[in-house]
């Protein structure tokens, strides 16, 4: 492994006591209006310690994000009053999309500094049933500038849409490259027990799909969810009394360009931001992009995996679309990517399920073909052992990655 | 002239520190913020982004061209049902900052603009549409 800066040693050292993800757990995605917020942060809690043969009372952390219905500024320790917890170490992490890789990346830091050993990183919402009309237009008007921006009617969508269309004009990119991606992530979705959509679509279906800000469709878009997921994060000792054989965090990396879309310097610039974040990360694990097995990449928008794909230099500037183009991202593919179908065909809770669904793939337990009740099947990549995550808030302003190996991480 | 229908759509957030470009804006003067060093910056604030000098004023020419735009075909709220669609666009003004605004044809109301008469890179200029009698707002329109 090469030698590596101070802080990148530094990181080596934290990862090197075995910090790893020994459960995890999803509930259904979609639209589930006869459960509240907390009812399914709770479930997933549930069925989370069930994976990791654990009780409530074993976990001495809690870290959660944020909800757009239940309104609180102490979200983690509103969530573990409810389930009856007083944790050693707790902490509510709200960067968006970029929220549940730093989540744990918090986990793995209160243990690092002693305040936890098995640290419940839990996120969910009603955001779909529950949100009011009030607080749909403050969660569009949220990325927006108050006085430079939402007066022109800018909206989230049309806001990556920008930074979108001066890509695809500067790398002379087809509307058929962000197409593929949704075709691809379909292909995946319909194999993957709890995605919301499970039909699979073609480059053309997309492309003859209704327009909301150009260059996206309804289809190039992501999913509005209820639905809740939840990882533990803890260390390689405490793990050896677990049910599940731990997935190590072997990299971590953030990377931040801008906040406001307008402030944006270049398309240049939002993917060197955001692609330190996977740099970093697989130069603390000591990778390259071609010891991947498998890219769980966000994708808030058919266009937002290319950029990161190039940003981490898994594909050449500008050629990522080609490669999903050429099947490099499905699986069977050189690189399969966002296994579980993504934001975009699976649900929506951040970054949570790309997270989950790296997890299971180095398990081994990406095979849904056992679940005949929700028509699952299999999207398992044969011997996966090496996974790339990542997840981004704002519109790519603030990105946050995670490297994750079936292996514990090498001595540095 | 028949009496304007009221404006719907969401008026800036207006603070003390930037007044003086909102104030400009409704006497149809277009300014932009300066750094220390005389180099023009956007967003407007109080204090330069970077090095937090005091923000100083300079006119501005209204010229610019388009760095990308995207055309909306459904707006951030209510206000915009049944409108046709707007294009949001960045212009890279001949100063030097990037400024938001959407693009539309110099007429009555400034409609807007029709998509396939839009390109990446083409000149623009400004145009000041009188919202309301307190907001005037920036919109840009085809230079030539």
């Amino acid at each position: 492994m090469a030698e590596g800066t101070p802080d990148v040693k530094e990181a080596r050292r934290m990862l090197g006591k075995g910090i790893c993800i020994a459960g995890v757990g999803e509930t259904e995605q979609g639209i589930i209006s006869d459960r509240g917020s907390f009812e399914l942060l709770a479930e997933v809690t549930r069925t989370t310690l069930d994976d990791a043969g654990l009780a409530l009372k074993d976990v001495d952390g809690i870290v959660t994000a944020f909800s757009f219905v239940e309104s609180t500024l102490m979200h983690s320790t509103t969530l573990a009053d409810y389930m009856g917890m007083t944790p050693g170490y707790f902490a509510s992490v709200a960067v968006g999309g970029a929220t549940a890789p730093l989540m744990a990346v918090q986990a793995a830091m209160a243990i690092d500094a002693g305040l936890a050993e098995v640290v419940l990183c839990v996120r969910g919402d009603n955001t779909r049933s529950g949100i009011s009309s009030s607080g749909m237009i403050a969660m569009a008007r949220e990325m927006s500038h108050g006085a430079y921006e939402a007066p022109f009617g800018l909206t989230t969508i049309g806001g990556y849409g920008l930074l979108a269309q001066r890509y695809m004009y500067e790398h002379n990119v087809p509307q058929e490259a962000l197409a593929a991606v949704v075709a691809t992530q379909s292909e995946h979705g319909a194999l993957k027990w709890n995605a919301m959509l499970r039909n699979v679509v073609t480059i053309e279906d997309v492309l003859n799909d209704r327009w909301i800000a150009t260059p996206f469709h309804v289809m190039d878009c992501s999913l509005v969810t209820d639905g809740a997921a939840a990882f533990i994060v803890t260390t390689e000792a405490r793990a050896k009394n677990m049910r599940k054989k731990p997935v190590y965090i072997t990299g971590v990396g953030e990377g931040f360009s801008h906040q406001y879309i307008s402030q944006a310097e270049s398309v240049a610039s939002v993917r060197d931001g955001l692609g330190r974040a996977g740099r970093r990360a697989m130069e603390v694990a000591g990778i390259t992009p071609q010891d991947l097995d498998v890219a769980e990449i966000y994708d808030s928008f058919s266009f937002t995996p290319l950029i990161a794909l190039e940003g981490f230099g898994i594909c050449g500037v500008g050629e990522a679309g080609d490669w999903v183009l050429e099947g490099n991202a499905k699986l069977g593919g050189t690189l399969p990517m966002n296994t579980h179908g993504g934001l975009i065909r699976q649900a929506h809770l951040g970054a949570m399920h790309h997270i989950i669904e790296a997890v299971l793939q180095l398990r081994g337990e990406a095979d849904d073909s056992a679940r005949t009740e929700y028509n699952g099947g299999n999207h398992q990549v044969p011997d996966a052992k090496l996974a790339i995550t990542n997840g981004s808030g704002g519109i790519l302003a603030a990105t946050s990655a995670l490297v994750l190996s079936s292996e514990p991480p090498s001595a540095a | 002239m028949s009496e304007k229908p009221a404006y719907t759509k969401p008026l800036p957030d207006l603070r003390p520190e930037d007044a003086t470009f909102w104030e400009a804006l409704k006497e149809h003067r277009f300014i932009l913020p300066c750094d220390d060093a005389g180099k023009p910056f956007w967003y407007p604030r109080k204090y330069a982004p970077g090095t937090l000098s005091e923000t100083s004023w300079t006119d501005a020419s209204g010229n610019g061209s388009v760095y990308t735009y995207s055309t909306h075909f459904i707006g951030p709220s209510k206000a915009y049902k049944g409108d046709p669609p707007h294009i949001v666009a960045l212009i890279d003004l001949d100063e030097g900052p990037r400024m938001m605004t959407i693009l539309v044809k110099d007429e009555e109301g400034y409609p807007s603009l029709d998509a396939e008469d839009v390109t990446i890179g083409m000149k623009v200029r400004i145009v000041f549409d009188d919202v309301t009698d307190d907001v005037t707002m920036p919109r840009f329109t085809p230079a030539a």
